[in-house]
């Protein structure tokens, strides 16, 4: 009995917490000059969304709960439920987990268990199950503590590695297996037909998604990287279609400002590329400070936005048994997790982009608690140092607290690339 | 003229190759009824045994040229082995490997028996990449065979007696063309056992056997025969000097590994190799289904003389993917 009222009071305080931080970041996206008129539709979406605490969607549907963008979705969906990404950026949940989970633990593994732990009474009878592939270890060793909350628990197993043909045969079964599983517990079949719709569903937002990374990369800026990550990162939740509407709907009023030569940020501004550990809402503390600095973010290499819907499923034959292998060869080919090894398609991706967007320095984001991440810094640090561009490493976590350090080191960041610039001209 | 680029970029390059092969296998199975006539050393199983073939295959001549003793060989006669071989390579250097994905009548049978499985929605086999490099090797033992069975029949190899000339086209009597090309003209003739020697019978024997492996192996695994065809082998030795060319741009390649999904002989080099520009490999048969697949722009593409004919583009990728009856 006093556990539950504890349970409660820790519930109702969190969200407090919650609606306080989501307001907050929010209220800094919106400060910026010029934010496109149709980025309305996303504010408001993560205003509801984060205002009582947490809220799923609700749609009659089945959800399924995903802990990583390495869960096949399509599959999800073509087993008529919905794939939620539960992967959480909330410091609020972060302190939760705190109750429970080491203290060197990464933030994001913390929050999203917090966020589990918390909600324990609702999500665990909400969600149809949570599918937690086998990528980092913490992940991987989350999946106990939360069939231990009670949870229903589907584990995919994935690889460490994804060069040989073993690796790739071993996903492709497990993907298949995963198949199985879930048309189990949605109760409905997947079939060619459902699987067909579902790998288009996302073709197309990929398509958009593509369009809008191809937008931002204009010499004149015509959005903010702070804007793209709450595109990209409602693609967790949001209903595909909605989102696909409101895309499109943005690419539109971009492209008028491309023609127009309507700029929404300085035009000299600094051109940076993100990557390391994924900023997720409200946790943009890194890239919103980047660009409250000066600086503006035209690319990034993270999990919670480009490597979310660049890639694109191809199938030779329309059944199932070309359908299945081929949804999870595009979850494992061009993975550039730093938790399989070797990574090198991960520096290579970077350097891509460098040079495809024009950048002038690299942001490097480790939390603290992320080894993999942490230990791949150092290679694309000299990686990138052979190419000429400065990168600035951050390790830091969704506490607030290190703003004002964190802010003086990005401002000089770009002080230094302001200062580059004028001495190669 | 980039407005023709982006409407050939766009396009749907295996629908045209449907058509295409069509209208190759016709040609080059019917067209003597119209007289045609292309060549005598086509890079392709035009087969002679074929009576209405519209071209020949340049693998009977060369068989057959191979029985010369060296006498022979390397004296005046050698010259019209040297013309044939260059004929042949001339044919080659136009089309490359492309001799293969849109020509072969045989590669379009294949082609044919995938569609029918795939509409009876029976699942493929497929092979690991070891074992796809194993099979590859096959190719070049039969063409050595080719070259040196003929020749044991009018040289003594160490000694050894000469061969009787029952042995004369030793890869037509097992070749799958000789049996079923001529089945399209009425020709049923080619579908027996010759009783008439012991070399003959083993050889049609033989001949029929590969046939139905052929058949079967088709039907279960895409382009099955391909991976043993010497004529590939003889083509991969002139593949660098085509004009026809399918080239990679490592930097723009993600690895996303896309081209090697559809590749229907199993090329990994065409995902994983960065650093060569050329990336026909001999089991290629330049259906540039690789390309259509790929989503990056400029990565793969097919050109001629320099000038690109297909390349990948993301624009197309996701137009060809989202089309409506798809």
């Amino acid at each position: 009995m006093i556990e539950s009222e504890r349970q409660a009071r820790v519930k109702k305080s969190t969200s407090l917490h919650l609606a306080m931080e989501a307001a907050e970041t929010l209220r800094q996206i919106t400060e910026f000059p010029d934010n496109p008129e149709s980025m309305a539709y996303f504010y408001d979406l993560y205003q509801s969304r984060f205002k009582d605490g947490m809220i799923l969607p609700q749609n009659g549907k089945k959800l399924v709960g995903t802990m990583c963008l390495q869960v096949p979705d399509e599959l999800i969906v073509a087993a008529g439920a919905v794939p939620v990404r539960l992967c959480s950026g909330a410091y609020a949940f972060d302190q939760a987990g705190g109750d429970f989970m080491p203290a060197k633990s990464c933030p994001l593994v913390r929050a999203t268990m917090g966020m589990l732990q918390v909600n324990n009474d609702t999500m665990k009878d909400n969600l149809s199950t949570v599918v937690i592939p086998t990528t980092c270890d913490q992940k991987r060793s989350s999946a106990q503590m939360l069939r231990d909350m009670d949870y229903p628990v589907t584990v995919l197993e994935m690889p460490a590695t994804k060069e040989s043909d073993e690796a790739r045969t071993y996903w492709q079964e497990s993907v298949k297996q995963f198949a199985l599983t879930i048309q189990k517990i949605c109760g409905r079949k997947i079939t060619a037909k459902s699987l067909n719709a579902a790998v288009r569903s996302k073709l197309e937002a990929g398509k958009l998604f593509r369009s809008l990374q191809q937008l931002r990369t204009e010499s004149n800026p015509v959005i903010l990287g702070k804007d793209i990550w709450l595109v990209s990162n409602s693609y967790f939740f949001d209903d595909p279609d909605q989102w696909c509407q409101a895309v499109r709907g943005l690419i539109a009023e971009l492209e008028s400002r491309k023609s127009e030569n309507f700029s929404a940020i300085n035009r000299k501004a600094p051109r940076l590329l993100f990557t390391g550990s994924p900023p997720i809402f409200p946790n943009l503390k890194l890239p919103i400070l980047v660009e409250q600095a000066g600086g503006l973010v035209v690319a990034d290499e993270t999990c919670s936005s480009q490597r979310l819907l660049h890639d694109a499923v191809v199938f030779d034959e329309k059944n199932l048994y070309d359908m299945v292998p081929a949804i999870a060869d595009r979850y494992l080919k061009p993975c550039t997790c730093p938790c399989l090894t070797p990574n090198t398609d991960r520096a290579k991706k970077i350097l891509d982009l460098v040079k495809s967007s024009r950048v002038e320095g690299v942001v490097y984001q480790a939390f603290s608690g992320c080894m993999p991440y942490e230990m791949e810094q150092r290679a694309i640090g000299d990686m990138l140092s052979r190419e000429g561009i400065p990168m600035l490493f951050v390790e830091t976590d969704y506490s607030p607290e290190d703003q004002g350090q964190l802010s003086t080191r990005v401002e000089a960041f770009i002080e230094s690339i302001k200062v580059r610039r004028r001495k190669t001209q | 003229m980039s407005s023709i680029r982006r409407f050939l970029n766009n396009s749907d390059i295996n629908r045209f190759r449907f058509y295409f092969q069509l209208f190759a296998f016709v040609l080059l199975v019917y067209g003597g009824y119209l007289a045609i006539n292309i060549g005598e050393q086509l890079p392709t199983f035009a087969c002679v045994f074929g009576e209405k073939r519209g071209g020949s295959c340049y693998l009977l001549g060369f068989q057959h040229q191979m029985t010369f003793p060296y006498a022979r060989l390397f004296s005046g006669p050698g010259i019209g082995v040297l013309i044939g071989l260059a004929t042949f390579a001339g044919f080659f250097i136009i089309f490359n490997k492309a001799w293969c994905g849109f020509a072969c009548p045989l590669g379009t049978i294949q082609d044919w028996l995938t569609i029918l499985r795939r509409k009876m929605g029976i699942y493929y086999s497929n092979y690991s990449e070891p074992v796809f490099k194993g099979l590859s090797t096959i190719k070049y033992i039969l063409l050595a065979l080719l070259i040196l069975i003929p020749m044991a029949i009018g040289n003594s190899f160490f000694g050894l007696p000469t061969l009787n000339h029952d042995f004369g086209v030793p890869f037509c009597m097992i070749c799958p063309g000789r049996t079923l090309l001529p089945l399209f003209n009425g020709d049923i003739s080619q579908l027996t056992i010759d009783f008439s020697s012991k070399t003959k019978m083993v050889f049609s024997g033989l001949g029929m056997g590969v046939t139905g492996m052929f058949l079967a192996g088709a039907f279960a695994k895409k382009r099955f025969f391909c991976l043993f065809c010497p004529m590939s082998a003889l083509h991969y030795i002139f593949s660098r000097a085509s004009l026809l060319r399918l080239t990679k741009d490592g930097e723009k390649c993600t690895r996303c590994g896309n081209c090697y999904r559809v590749c229907d002989v199993g090329i990994r080099a065409i995902a994983d190799d960065l650093d060569h520009k050329n990336i026909v490999k001999d089991d290629c048969m330049m259906c540039l289904k690789c390309v259509s697949a790929c989503p990056e722009d400029d990565c793969l593409k097919a050109t001629y003389l320099g000038i690109p004919l297909y390349e990948s583009t993301a624009e197309g990728f996701f137009r060809r993917r989202l089309k409506k009856d798809d």
